[in-house]
């Protein structure tokens, strides 16, 4: 049996290490997924052809890999995770400290894009020595999504058929409540199911002038949830509730129920980024024209947009062929630094796909510094146009503006959104919910977290 | 060397080989179940005592994962929920099959089409199960629940939003799942007591109560044993329907001890802690069923 | 079903009708069942009525004069266009083929491997059975949620992730399945057995050409409790499976919880594709299931 197994085990070990001695294979985990026929097709008939062409000593392993928390470990620990792979931009600091992805440092000094990238980009796909794991998809900053549809039946629109938006939460509460007389449908979809619901209540908190996270002089993290900045947001959430402007359940809204809620107006107002315009719309049945995007809601804190990417990572048993030849993959798809002629028509093919599907045709957000990229995206912007500019302006306005955009707090974020949105589900849910001592517990329980977690 | 040694060598050599023989059938079973299940769970257990990157083990610390574990905030809650779901099961799904399978074999009509709709749920597939009753459960008028309260008048209500009513709820839809076919375990049950112990206490003079708690009950109390340990041992592991419907909420109201396991493992990439958790669940088990069997053979004596 | 009113078996006699105490709680007995059986039945009634919807009338409803929307009970129309998308933009035909694949490899390994051990449990017992049955007991008990990570590691290890063999292979070692068999194999008549040892049979030769064959009732049972629990299973055959082409009808299913590409209908009619084969099957085998498999259970 043992030797059975053994034996088993050693066939197996050489197999792989023959595979190990071929060519170099690029594991392409950023390969679409098979319902997505438009991609599939820009992929198959653009990308690869482009790229083996420049690689013919290198072997295209279709893989798409959709990240998970769940599979991911798992895959790492039995060492089949692609060379090049989509994560969230929660998960560097876990999957960089686990050992889980490769350094790429290195490799993108040679080819100079390291000072291209947006430097808060980097410092979030990067280590605390500086080394650098990843490079962005794109970025994004959190926003406030309406439904035009749900405006518009509430009479509030201005001349020109633009809904007046409220600029303040205050203002919010007052819109909600009209859109609640005019037509039954909730102001705002506030999410209390999981992590997400933490991860928007930290922007409105910063609005509301708390700061989540503090470093004192020794540099030990201190937890700062129950701030009375951090206690008035929470406070006004408790308050949305009471006034019944939100969905009927906020802890059954998790990220993909709210652009449900949205997109079918049951719900007029929903914090998202601009990178998810097709949630609503395509996916949700929103016109694209009947999306519009502005700043989310001042408060007595100022006005923040928390700023995050997607980043592309690579399987720390990556070689650095692979890693190369990962690197050049993105190059020819238009996700590098470099302007080449696939990557050009790649943008078009973006675009084109996007106004056949009814998703609006926006502004990426740029997280590389290069200004020849960046203008070649506005004209295709430009040219495939299928929304009204002023539907985004706002949006676009306001994160250009100095000091506007926060990245998130710096540790253990996920941590932290689970702490408060615990705190969320029990000042939705009860009416009497003490939000000062709620907000206390959190604090403690995620202090401690640090404490355990930093070694301080 | 004598006869008698020569024939008892024989047979030992027959007896040798008859052993290896049946352990040679049993083989292919043996290696599943050791690779399947057996392996795995100590390799669980060695984990839970280890700190670890992802799944490799980095050094001893003994118990120090339990220790920290029990100190996390999400622990206890899980805990105390963990015997809510327990309590509550028993209290919705454990009489809930007894009296529908009463109900079956007493009607003179309907037999058929009750027992074909009341195992029907069984056949869900349990992920199906939790998907369908989250819609079911939705809080406004979208919710099938609250669809059928507004053809009373009555408004949508907030189902899963309770601390409270939280777990009863999600116990409901675990009972939907499982009363029939357990039904149809005890009607079997029932089908099996002679309608001459009915006849003998007719003559008695036994009324139809007396006959229900006096013959039909203990009748089926070996089996209501068994499958109230069953029970405990599902109900005790319960996972995807408080994953799916609440994620644990509101504020850990639902949370259960294998769903804090599964938070650990599968979002945290903590493995010792989430082995440490299921082991706890394990001890937990196994505490419980040697109770239940002592406390049963008391009473059997 | 009941063509006549059956004999009275039970508790309750005709005679004791005709008491009023015992009419009612007659009557209240029957409206109790009445009630049990429509609780059963509406969910899966509502979820494949709400799969004909469009998202907007099943999200918020029908959008009535006053600008307000309300909710219908019954779709608009009645038109499979709805079904027919999902099924085709998710590829359904792949999973479901994917899920028969994955499922009758499992009956195959829970019949004969579960059979075996039991036949050497109830009729061989080598020295030592016992030590293995009680393990195999409790393993019954242990959660299997943790172990699921290092079995994955083991799996993929010898290479065979990504593929379907571990999933029939695992339906093969089921503690539950070899207690039902060894208590059907413990209750067979010796003779037969003896019988065929005498004629020289070898232990598999008797399993396979005696055992087996005589074991057809409980055979049946494992049968369908198999097919129900390979059908049903996700978290290893998402581990395993997930982002092949290798998918089941339920892995699909599992994934969106995270998917970003799918909507509320999308779910609610890839519900409707869980079960409805099990239901066929259900409506196929109705008599044997809920006849034959629980009075197996009930010995197990």
């Amino acid at each position: 049996m043992k030797k059975l197994l053994t034996l088993v085990l050693a066939v197996a070990m050489c197999l792989s290490a023959f595979g190990a001695l071929a060519e170099t294979t690029l594991k392409l985990g950023i390969y679409p997924e098979d319902v997505d026929t438009a991609q599939i097709e820009a992929h198959d008939g653009m990308f690869i052809p482009a790229f083996e062409e420049t690689h013919p000593d290198v072997t295209i392993e279709k893989a798409h890999y959709k990240y998970s928390t769940d599979t991911f470990v798992p895959m790492a620990e039995a060492g089949t995770v692609p060379t090049i792979f989509e994560s969230w931009f929660t998960e560097p600091t876990k999957l960089i400290s686990n050992g889980f992805v490769a350094d790429i440092t290195d490799e993108l000094a040679e080819r100079g894009w390291l000072d291209k990238m947006n430097p808060s980009i980097r410092d979030l796909l990067s280590d605390e020595n500086g080394r650098v794991y990843g490079v962005p998809r794109d970025g994004y900053a959190l926003g406030l999504m309406i439904n035009v549809e749900v405006f518009e039946d509430a009479g509030l629109v201005d001349e020109n058929g633009i809904p007046l938006y409220p600029k303040t939460w205050d203002e919010l509460l007052e819109v909600s409540k009209k859109i609640k007389e005019e037509t039954g449908s909730a102001g705002l979809c506030l999410l209390a199911k999981d992590n997400a619901g933490g991860w928007h209540f930290s922007n409105i908190a910063w609005n509301f002038g708390a700061t989540l996270q503090i470093q004192d002089e020794t540099g030990k993290w201190i937890s700062n949830l129950n701030s009375p900045e951090a206690v008035a947001a929470m406070e006004f959430v408790k308050t949305m509730a009471q006034e019944g402007i939100l969905t009927s359940d906020p802890t059954s809204e998790d990220w993909g129920t709210g652009f449900t809620q949205l997109g079918t107006g049951v719900a007029a107002m929903y914090i998202a980024a601009n990178d998810a315009v097709s949630q609503p719309t395509f996916n949700n049945g929103l016109p694209a024209d009947k999306l519009m995007m502005v700043p989310i809601p001042a408060g007595p804190g100022g006005s923040y947009s928390l700023m995050g990417g997607t980043p592309y990572m690579f399987a720390a048993n990556a070689t650095k062929e692979e890693i190369n030849a990962a690197l050049d993959y993105l190059e020819v798809m238009g996700k590098a630094p470099v302007l080449s002629d696939t990557a050009k028509a790649g943008l078009e093919e973006d675009a084109r796909y996007r106004k056949d599907n009814g998703i609006p045709v926006i502004n990426e957000f740029p997280c590389w510094d290069d200004d020849e990229l960046v203008q070649a995206r506005r004209d295709v912007v430009a040219e495939y146009a299928n929304v009204d500019p002023a539907m985004f302006d706002p949006y676009f306005d306001a994160v250009v503006e100095e000091g506007n955009l926060r990245m998130e707090e710096p540790q253990y974020a996920q941590e932290m959104y689970f702490e408060l949105t615990k705190v969320l589900q029990a000042v939705v849910t009860y009416e009497n919910a003490d939000v000062q001592d709620l907000m206390d517990k959190a604090n403690a329980n995620f202090q401690a977290i640090l404490d355990e977690k930093l070694g301080q | 060397m004598s006869e008698k040694s020569v024939a008892y060598r024989a047979a030992r050599k027959a007896r040798a080989a008859r052993e290896l023989g049946a352990w040679l059938v049993m083989l292919p079973g043996l290696v599943l179940f050791i690779f399947f299940l057996w392996e795995p769970l100590l390799e669980a257990i060695r984990l839970s005592l280890y700190e670890a990157k992802g799944m490799t083990l980095v050094r001893f610390v003994g118990l120090q994962n339990y220790v920290e574990v029990m100190r996390g905030p999400d622990f206890w809650p899980s805990v105390i929920n963990t015997f809510k779901y327990l309590f509550w099961s028993l209290i919705i799904g454990f009489l809930l099959p007894i009296a529908m399978a009463i109900g079956i074999h007493e009607s003179s009509w309907g037999k058929g089409i009750y027992r074909t709709s009341f195992y029907l749920p069984n056949i869900v597939p349990g992920l199906a199960t939790v998907f369908l009753w989250r819609f079911l459960y939705r809080s406004d008028a979208s919710g099938g629940l609250n669809m059928l309260l507004s053809a009373f008048g009555i408004a949508p209500q907030n189902w899963l939003n309770s601390a409270v009513t939280v777990i009863p709820m999600i116990v409901i839809s675990m009972t939907w799942k499982g009363a029939g076919s357990t039904a149809l375990l005890y009607l079997a049950g029932l089908q099996g007591i002679s309608p001459e112990l009915y006849e003998a206490a007719i003559i008695d003079g036994a009324n139809v109560r007396q006959r229900i708690w006096n013959i039909t009950l203990p009748q089926l109390y070996n089996l209501m044993r068994t499958l109230l340990i069953l029970q405990v041992i599902s109900v005790f592991q319960v996972l995807y329907e408080p994953l799916v419907m609440t994620n644990g909420g509101p504020n850990n109201a639902s949370i259960s001890m294998m769903q804090l396991v599964y938070r650990y493992a599968f979002d945290k990439f903590d493995y010792s802690k989430a082995s440490a958790v299921s082991v706890i669940v394990a001890i937990a088990l196994i505490a419980l069923t040697l109770v239940y069997n002592k406390v049963n053979k008391e009473k059997d004596m | 079903m009941s063509k006549n009113r059956a004999p009275r078996q039970g508790a309750v006699r005709n005679y004791d009708l005709r008491k009023r105490g015992v009419k009612i709680g007659y009557a209240l007995m029957t409206l109790f069942c009445i009630a049990m059986a429509l609780i059963a039945l509406m969910p899966v009634i509502w979820v494949i009525l709400s799969g004909f919807k469009e998202l907007k009338e099943f999200n918020r409803g029908i959008k009535a004069a006053d600008n307000h929307y309300y909710m219908h009970f019954f779709p608009q129309s009645f038109s499979l266009e709805g079904y027919l998308d999902t099924w085709n933009q998710m590829k359904y035909t792949r999973y479901y083929i994917n899920s028969f694949i994955v499922v009758i490899g499992s009956v195959v390994c829970a019949v004969v491997f579960n059979g075996l051990m039991a036949y050497g449990l109830s009729r061989l017992r080598p020295r030592g059975w016992k030590v293995v049955y009680a393990l195999i007991m409790a393993t019954l008990m242990l959660p299997a949620t943790t172990s699921v990570v290092p079995l994955f590691i083991n799996i993929t290890k010898i290479g065979l992730s990504g593929s379907f063999v571990p999933l029939w292979l695992i339906m093969g070692a089921n503690a539950f399945y070899v207690v039902l068999f060894k208590n059907f194999y413990d209750a067979m008549p010796n003779s037969l057995l003896e019988a065929a040892r005498l004629d020289g049979c070898n232990n598999w030769q008797l399993y396979f050409r005696i055992v087996l064959p005589l074991s057809m009732p409980i055979n049946m049972v494992i049968v369908i409790y198999a097919v129900n629990a390979a059908w049903s299973d996700f978290l290893l055959p998402y581990l395993l499976l997930n982002n092949t082409k290798l998918e089941t009808v339920m892995v699909r299913m599992f994934t969106y919880r995270t998917s970003d590409r799918v909507n509320n209908m999308d779910i609610i009619r890839a519900i409707v594709f869980a079960i409805i084969p099990p239901i066929l099957l259900f409506v196929a085998f109705q008599r044997q299931i809920t006849e034959n498999v629980v009075s197996a259970g009930i010995k197990g």
